[in-house]
């Protein structure tokens, strides 16, 4: 199953609060997994609520990497990437007294992060989903492109590096669901409510994405000769 | 360029314009009766499934450059002092 579908633990979520802006909290598996506790975070995020500076370079120094990868995986540009993860990091000294521990800090954070990224593509007047890669299914990504290709198994065949650069080459609308949904690990209900689109588009997307991944890693697996 | 298998191109058609649903949906998708007679909608379910599986193993490995941070501090400070000519 392709779902995220990761059994909750409840013993090791103890009443965890749906988050802000979220109609659908993640299983708590999940988001330990990508947002593991950092020791001594709790006392920093204290700290840094009392305008302790050093306390905020600490957690700069704890997210700096998780917050920028994304920025960068979004927007697949690091001039870009570096600006919104500065925007991120001073939005986040604006609004930390405002965290109140009812959510993992970090998801809280990658949730900003994200919103910042979505504004600034907004700004630039750029459609987060393009209407015409959702609506009207191209001959390239249609059903039927699958008829007649080699059967070219993917499993087992390409690494973590082969599949980052191929989410690179994928067209910026696709790219962002595929990012937030299989990376980051964003439900569908969340991505429509952050791309500002029904959650029929935000699947419809997510699947090409997949298909154009899997044409893009099967040419890779082929040398580049294409299919 | 057809499918030489029991299914028919149509079935095929069918089957993939469904997948985003059956996907999200949390079935299984191994059971669903197109992949019992159809060899190329199951190499394709096969290839999606580890395609997401492999995407969950995507790491941050990035870092910002330094300036990042000299840059926040620097905004940070200009903040302050605005705040103290305010106050
Ligand atoms: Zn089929």
């Amino acid at each position: 199953m392709i779902k995220n579908t990761l059994q909750t633990n409840d013993s090791a979520a103890p009443s965890m609060p749906v988050q802000p802006l979220t109609s659908e909290a993640r299983p708590m598996q999940q988001q330990q997994r990508r947002n593991p506790p950092i020791a001594g975070e709790l006392t920093a995020i204290a700290n840094a609520q009392q305008g302790d500076g050093a306390a905020f370079e600490i957690l700069y120094n704890m997210h700096k990497r998780r917050v920028y990868s994304l920025c960068l995986r979004m927007l697949g540009n690091v001039a870009e990437a570096e600006d919104l993860t500065q925007e991120a990091f001073l939005q986040l000294h604006r609004k930390i007294g405002t965290f109140r521990g009812d959510s993992a800090f970090s998801t809280w954070l990658h949730r900003m992060a994200v919103n910042v990224v979505l504004m600034h593509l907004r700004k630039k007047g750029l459609p987060l989903v393009s209407l015409e890669e959702t609506l009207e299914p191209s001959q390239e990504d249609g059903p039927r492109k699958d008829f007649g290709t080699r059967d070219l198994r993917l499993s087992g065949s390409i690494d973590r590096v082969t599949l980052e650069r191929a989410v690179e080459e994928l067209p910026p609308g696709y790219r962002m669901v595929f990012v937030l949904h299989d990376v980051e690990g964003y439900e569908h209900n969340e991505i429509a409510g952050m791309l500002q689109c029904s959650i029929g588009n935000s699947k419809s997307q997510l699947h090409k994405a997949r298909m154009r991944l899997r044409s893009l890693l099967k040419e890779n697996a082929e040398g580049g000769t294409g299919a | 360029m057809t499918a030489e298998k029991s299914s028919t191109p149509v079935e095929c058609e069918e089957f993939q314009q469904q997948l985003p649903e059956i996907f999200d949906s949390g079935v299984s998708i191994a059971d669903h009766p197109h992949l019992k007679t159809c060899a190329l909608c199951s190499s394709l379910v096969r290839d999606l499934e580890y395609i997401a599986a492999q995407a969950k193993l995507i790491m941050p490995i990035h870092d910002p450059s330094p300036a990042v941070w000299d840059n926040i501090q620097s905004a940070l400070q200009q903040d302050g002092k605005q705040g103290k000519d305010r106050a």
